[in-house]
C-alpha cells in the first residue's frame, strides 16, 4: 500500500509536470477538449479488467528495467553506460503508458460516479410520488367513513312499529310491493306516513283550543255578571244596619268574626270554635277569645290555595277524614296545606316561606283573679303543620325582686305544663325532613325565639294528634277523630292553665318574701318556736353554678333534677354556722315540691355525702315519709329547713348554741339521729321520727 | 316529693343460716330480702337486670325502724321500737311476710319515750339473747320459752353495740363508757372510759362509744373517741388506730385483722400494730352494719346511710352493689 501511495503521488507528480508542459506546449484549448474527448472516449471502450493487467504487466517490466539499470550501474562500463540510457528511454516510455493508463482510470471512475447519482436521484422522485399517492388513498378513506357515519334527521322522528304501519297506512303510501324488498324505500314511505299523521293531529289541537277559548270567554261573562252583584248586596246590607242598631242586634261584628273564623286554618278554627263555646259557656270571666291578623292577606292566601286546590286534592287523603266534622264552608282552605315549595326559589325566601305563618291567628286570654291574665297567641304554619304558641302577661300587681319576676316570666310559666311538654323541639315528626328539604340546616329550636313555641298541648287543643311520645297521657296514644281530641284539650288545658297560673302566683309572692329575707310561718302549722337562724340571701342561680357544688351531685345523678327546673340559692346564717341550701323548684311546683341540698360550715364542711345529719335534715324536707298531711310549700320548707338547723346546732353541745328547744332525746339510736320532729304537747316537743 | 328510699339508711344486716340469703333492716321498717345465690352462682342467661335488687320487701306491721337483727338456727330476730319479733326463716324467704313466731315486747319508761333494741347479740352455747336497749338496759333472754333471764344495769345513756366471748360481755354506749360483764355473775367488773383517755379522745365529735368488739386478749372499740386496741386485763390503749373517720359505728376481729368502719369513705381492715392492710371503698355516708362470713361462701357485706349495700367476696375490693330500693 504504501509503495502504492508513493508510487501515485510520484505519478501525479509526473502528470502535473507532463500536463503542464503540454498546456505550456500546445496553446489552443480545442487540442486539450479533444484530447479529452479522445481519452473519455477511449476509457469508455476499453476494459477496465485488461487495463488493470497492462498495468501490472509495464509495471514488472518497468521494475525489471530498474533492476537491470541497477545491475549495470554496478558494472559501470561504458557499455553499461549506453545500455542504460537506452534502458533509461524504455523506462520513460513505459512510464508514459503507465499514465496514460492512469487518466483513463480516472476518467471511467468519474463517469461511473455520475452514473450513480443519476440512479439515486431516480429513486428520490420515485419515492416521493409513492408518499403523495398514500396520503391521497388515506384521505379518500377518512371520506368514506365520514360518509358511512352520517345521521340523517329522519332517524330522530319516532316513527309507529312496522306491522302497525302496514296495517294502517294505505297502500299507496306503504307501496308493499318495492318497501318489503328495499329497506330506504320503506324508510321514506314511513316518513310520508307520519308526516301525514301529524299534520291531521296538528289540525284537531288548533281546533279544539278555539273551542275551549270560547267556553272560557262564555264563563268569563257569567262570572263578571256575578261580580256585579255583590254591590248590590253589600247595599242591602247597609241598609239593614239602622234596623239593627235599633233592635240592638250585633249581627255584624259576629258576622264579621264569623267571617274570620271562615278564613282560619282548619286546627285554628277548631281552637276557635271549642274556645268560643268555652267562653259562651262559663263566661267573660275565665276565658276571652278573639282573631287578630290581616284578613285581606289570608282572603289573597285562600283564594291563591283555590286554584292549585285541583292539583293537590288528590293526595290531600289525609284531610278527608277531617272534612266529616267540620262546617262545610271550610273545606275550601284546606288546599293550602299541600302547597308545594318550589325549588328555584332562593335559600332565603325558601326559609321564610317554610316558616311561613299564616295571616290570621287566635288570641286566647285565660284569666285569673286580681286581673292577672295571660294572653297566648296561637298561630299556625302553613308548610310546618304545627301551631306555635307566644304569649305575654298581664300583672295586677307590681313584682318586686328579680327571682320572683323570674317565675311568671319567659317560657317559664308554660314550661312543663304536661310532663314532658317544654315545647323545644317540634313535635310534628315530619318536620326535620321539610325544613331539610328547604335546605335549612338549623334545627327547628333554632327558630323558636322567633315563631314560638310548638307546645304539645297547642297541637293538641287544635285537634292535631301527632302520636308523639309524650308519656302523661294514655289518651294521646289512641286515634281520635280531631273535633273530640280538641274539645278535651281545651278544657283540660284552660283548667291547668289557671292553676298553673295561680301556683305561680303564689309562688311569686312565696320569693318575694324570702328574697327580702322574710319567712312568713303560716298560721295552721303551730310553730310557736322562735326561729334563731336568718335568711340572709336568696338568689336565683343558673344550671351552672348549681350542678358545681358536692352537695347537688346527689340529685343530679338520680335525675331528679335537670336544668328546666327553678334554680336558687339560700344562705342561712346563725351565729358562726352558715348553711348553704340549694333549692330546685319544679315547674309543675307545688305539685312536685321543692328540692333542697344543703351545705353547712361550722366546723368543718358537711354535705350529705359526708354527713349522715346533713342527710337526715334532706330527707326530712325533700321527702314526704313524715306523712303530716299538710302540703308542702317553699315557705312551710324553708321553715322546717330552720327549725332543723337549730336542732341540729342545739344537739351538738356547742356553747354557742343555747339549748332552746325542749327535747327528750338530744340524740338516739345507732344512727343518733336527732329530734327533728315537733309534736304538740304542752309547749311542743321535739322527738325523733 | 322524692321517694324516701332514695334516703335509706340500712342499720343491720344478718344472713340466713344456710347462708344464702342476705336480710337487711332499715329506718323505715323494711326488711330487704336479697338471694346471694344470682351473685355466687350467676347463670347468664337467667341473670335479669334486677339481680342485684332484693328478692323480697317486707315492711313491718309498726311501721318503726329496724334497729337491728340477729339469726339462730330457726329464726330470723328483729330488734325493732319497743319490740323484738322473731320469724321462721321459712316464711321470711315467702314473698308475703306473715305474722312473727313470737314477739318479746320491752315496756318503755314513759309513753312518750321509746325504748330501741339497738343491738342484739346471740350466744349458740347457752341458747340466749342478748338486747341492748334504748334504755341503757342490757336484757337476757332464754330463747327456749322466751323468759326474761336478767337485766343489765349500770349505763347511763343507751347501748350502741354489744359482744361477747366465752363468759364476758362487752358493751358500749352514749354515755361513753364500754363496759365488761360477766354473764355469770350478771355483773359489770371492769370499765373503759376512753373519752377520758386522751390518746383517743375527740370531744369534737363526741364521748360516744358506736362499737365494741371482744377478743381472746383484746378489747376494740371506737365511737366518738378514735378506735383503739384495748388489752383486755390491763386495760390500757395499746394501739391507737390512725384513720380519717368522723365517729365509729363498726368494729370486730376478724383472722387476726381489725375490721373497722363508720362515718368515713372506707372500711379499714387492720393490723394490730395499727397499720392499715385494706381499704375497702363504700357507698355509704356512714356504715351502720358490716357482715361477714366464711361458709359456704366468703363474703361482706357492708350498709349503712345509703340505698346500695356493698358486697365483697374476698374482702379485698367491692365487686358488687345490691340496691335496697
Amino acid at each position: 500500500m504504501g509503495k502504492d501511495d508513493t508510487s501515485t503521488k510520484k505519478r501525479r507528480k509526473l502528470n502535473t509536470t507532463s500536463s503542464s508542459d503540454n498546456n505550456a506546449k500546445q496553446t489552443p484549448v480545442d487540442i486539450y477538449k479533444k484530447v479529452v474527448e479522445f481519452e473519455e472516449a477511449e476509457a469508455q471502450l476499453r476494459s477496465a479488467d485488461k487495463d488493470a493487467a497492462l498495468f501490472k504487466k509495464i509495471y514488472q517490466d518497468v521494475r525489471q528495467i530498474f533492476a537491470e539499470i541497477a545491475e549495470l550501474k554496478q558494472k559501470g562500463t561504458d557499455e553499461a553506460k549506453e545500455k542504460i540510457n537506452v534502458k533509461r528511454v524504455e523506462a520513460s516510455l513505459h512510464l508514459v503508458a503507465l499514465k496514460k493508463l492512469n487518466r483513463l482510470e480516472k476518467v471511467r471512475t468519474r463517469a461511473g460516479r455520475e452514473a450513480l447519482h443519476k440512479e439515486k436521484q431516480r429513486v428520490d422522485s420515485t419515492h416521493l410520488l409513492l408518499q403523495n399517492l398514500l396520503y391521497e388513498a388515506d384521505h379518500l378513506n377518512k371520506e368514506v367513513t365520514k360518509c358511512l357515519q352520517f345521521k340523517s334527521k329522519d332517524e330522530e322522528i319516532e316513527l309507529i312499529p312496522l306491522e302497525e304501519f302496514y296495517k294502517e297506512a294505505p297502500s299507496e303510501i306503504s307501496r308493499p310491493e318495492v318497501t318489503k324488498a328495499d329497506e330506504h324505500q320503506l324508510q321514506l314511505a314511513r316518513l310520508e306516513w307520519e308526516l301525514r299523521q301529524r299534520r291531521e293531529l296538528a289540525g284537531a289541537c288548533s281546533e279544539l283550543v278555539a273551542s275551549k277559548e270560547c267556553v272560557a270567554a262564555a264563563i268569563a261573562a257569567a262570572r263578571s255578571r256575578l261580580d256585579a252583584l255583590s254591590p248590590h248586596l253589600k247595599d242591602v246590607l247597609k241598609a239593614t244596619k239602622p234596623l239593627q242598631e235599633c233592635l240592638a242586634l250585633r249581627l255584624d261584628e259576629k258576622r264579621d268574626e264569623i267571617r274570620a273564623a271562615s278564613l282560619l286554618p282548619p286546627p285554628l278554627f277548631l281552637l276557635y270554635a271549642n274556645a268560643s263555646a268555652y267562653y259562651d259557656a262559663l263566661g267573660a270571666n275565665n276565658v276571652v277569645v278573639g282573631i287578630s291578623g290581616d284578613e285581606d292577606e289570608a282572603k289573597r292566601l285562600d283564594q291563591l290555595s283555590n286554584v292549585e286546590s285541583e292539583l293537590v286534592v288528590s293526595n290531600d287523603s289525609d284531610s278527608d277524614q277531617e272534612n266529616n266534622y267540620e262546617e262545610p264552608r271550610d273545606k275550601k282552605k284546606r288546599h293550602h296545606r299541600g302547597t308545594k315549595i318550589s325549588r328555584e326559589e332562593k335559600a332565603e325566601a325558601k326559609k321564610k316561606e317554610v316558616l311561613k305563618k299564616h295571616p290570621l291567628n287566635v288570641k286566647l286570654t285565660v284569666k285569673i283573679s286580681e286581673g292577672t291574665a295571660l294572653n297566648l297567641i296561637f298561630s299556625y304554619m302553613i308548610h310546618l303543620k304545627i301551631v306555635v304558641v307566644k304569649y305575654t302577661l298581664e300583672l295586677s300587681l307590681p313584682i318586686i325582686g328579680v327571682s320572683a319576676a323570674d317565675v311568671l316570666n319567659g317560657d317559664c310559666i308554660l314550661n312543663e305544663l304536661y310532663i314532658g311538654d317544654n315545647g323545644n323541639d317540634s313535635p310534628h315528626p315530619a318536620t326535620s325532613y321539610l325544613l331539610n328539604a328547604a335546605g335549612i340546616v338549623e334545627d327547628f329550636n333554632y327558630f323558636i325565639p322567633e315563631v314560638g313555641r310548638p307546645y304539645i298541648w297547642a297541637q293538641r287543643m287544635c285537634g292535631l294528634d301527632f302520636m308523639a311520645v309524650t308519656g302523661d297521657e294514655k289518651k294521646s296514644n289512641i286515634i281520635q277523630p280531631s273535633q273530640s281530641l280538641s274539645v278535651v284539650s281545651v278544657e283540660n288545658f284552660i283548667f291547668t292553665l289557671k292553676k298553673r297560673l295561680k301556683s305561680r302566683v303564689e309562688l311569686m309572692k312565696e320569693l318575694q318574701n324570702l328574697e327580702s329575707g322574710k319567712i312568713i310561718p303560716e298560721k295552721s302549722l303551730g310553730f310557736p318556736l322562735r326561729l334563731s337562724g336568718s335568711l340572709i340571701h336568696w338568689q336565683s342561680v343558673g344550671w351552672n353554678e348549681y350542678s358545681q357544688p358536692t352537695s347537688t351531685s346527689f340529685l343530679i345523678s338520680e335525675g331528679q333534677v335537670s336544668a328546666d327546673y327553678m334554680l336558687y340559692r339560700a344562705i342561712i346564717t346563725r351565729q358562726s354556722a352558715k348553711l348553704v341550701a340549694f333549692v330546685a323548684v319544679s315547674s309543675d311546683y307545688p305539685k312536685k315540691a321543692p328540692l333542697f341540698s344543703l351545705t353547712l360550715n361550722w366546723n368543718g364542711t358537711h354535705t350529705a355525702g359526708t354527713s349522715d345529719d346533713i342527710r337526715d335534715i334532706e330527707r326530712i324536707i325533700n321527702t314526704n315519709w313524715t306523712n303530716d298531711g299538710k302540703k308542702s310549700t317553699l315557705t312551710t320548707q324553708m321553715e322546717k329547713l330552720l327549725t332543723c338547723l337549730d336542732i341540729l346546732l342545739e344537739t351538738t353541745g356547742s356553747l354557742e348554741f343555747p339549748p332552746d328547744k325542749v327535747m327528750f332525746q338530744p340524740v338516739r339510736g345507732r344512727n343518733r339521729m336527732k329530734p327533728y320532729r315537733f309534736i304538740k304537747q304542752g309547749t311542743g316537743v321535739f322527738v325523733q321520727y | 316529693m322524692l321517694d324516701k328510699i332514695f334516703y335509706n339508711t340500712v342499720l343491720c344486716q344478718t344472713f340466713s343460716p344456710c347462708g344464702k340469703y342476705l336480710v337487711a333492716g332499715n329506718i323505715y321498717g323494711q326488711l330487704a330480702v336479697f338471694d346471694l345465690d344470682n351473685i355466687f352462682n350467676p347463670v347468664i342467661e337467667l341473670l335479669t337486670p334486677d339481680y342485684n335488687k332484693p328478692k323480697h320487701i317486707h315492711t313491718l306491721e309498726s311501721e318503726n325502724q329496724v334497729c337491728s337483727l340477729v339469726s339462730t338456727e330457726n329464726f330470723l330476730i328483729v330488734g325493732s321500737v319497743n319490740e323484738i319479733l322473731g320469724w321462721n326463716w321459712k316464711s321470711v324467704i315467702h314473698p308475703k311476710l306473715g305474722k312473727p313466731a313470737w314477739t318479746i315486747r320491752i315496756q318503755p319508761k314513759s309513753v312518750i319515750e321509746k325504748c330501741d333494741i339497738n343491738y342484739l347479740w346471740y350466744s349458740e352455747e347457752e341458747g340466749k339473747l342478748y338486747a341492748g336497749c334504748g334504755d341503757n338496759n342490757i336484757y337476757i333472754y332464754n330463747l327456749e320459752d322466751g323468759r326474761l333471764m336478767s337485766k343489765l344495769e349500770g349505763h347511763e345513756d343507751y347501748i350502741h353495740c354489744l359482744h361477747g366471748n366465752g363468759n364476758q360481755l362487752i358493751s358500749a354506749g352514749e354515755d361513753g363508757k364500754v363496759l365488761l360483764w360477766d354473764t355469770r355473775t350478771k355483773k359489770s367488773h371492769n370499765k373503759i372510759e376512753p373519752y377520758n383517755n386522751s390518746k383517743v379522745a375527740r370531744p369534737d365529735i363526741g364521748k360516744w362509744m358506736g362499737a365494741a368488739a371482744l377478743g381472746d386478749d383484746w378489747i376494740v372499740c371506737g365511737g366518738g373517741p378514735r378506735l383503739a386496741l384495748w388489752h383486755l386485763r390491763s386495760l390500757d390503749a395499746v394501739t391507737v388506730f390512725d384513720i380519717p373517720d368522723h365517729g365509729i359505728h363498726v368494729s370486730f376481729f376478724h383472722d387476726d385483722c381489725v375490721f373497722a368502719g363508720g362515718a368515713a369513705k372506707h372500711l379499714y381492715q387492720l393490723s394490730y400494730s395499727g397499720d392499715i392492710r385494706v381499704e375497702l371503698p363504700v357507698s355509704s355516708t356512714t356504715v351502720y352494719s358490716a357482715v361477714l362470713r366464711t361458709s359456704p361462701h366468703k363474703v361482706l357485706t357492708i350498709a349503712g346511710s345509703s340505698p346500695e349495700i356493698d358486697l365483697c367476696t374476698t374482702f379485698n375490693y367491692r365487686d358488687q352493689v345490691l340496691h335496697f330500693r
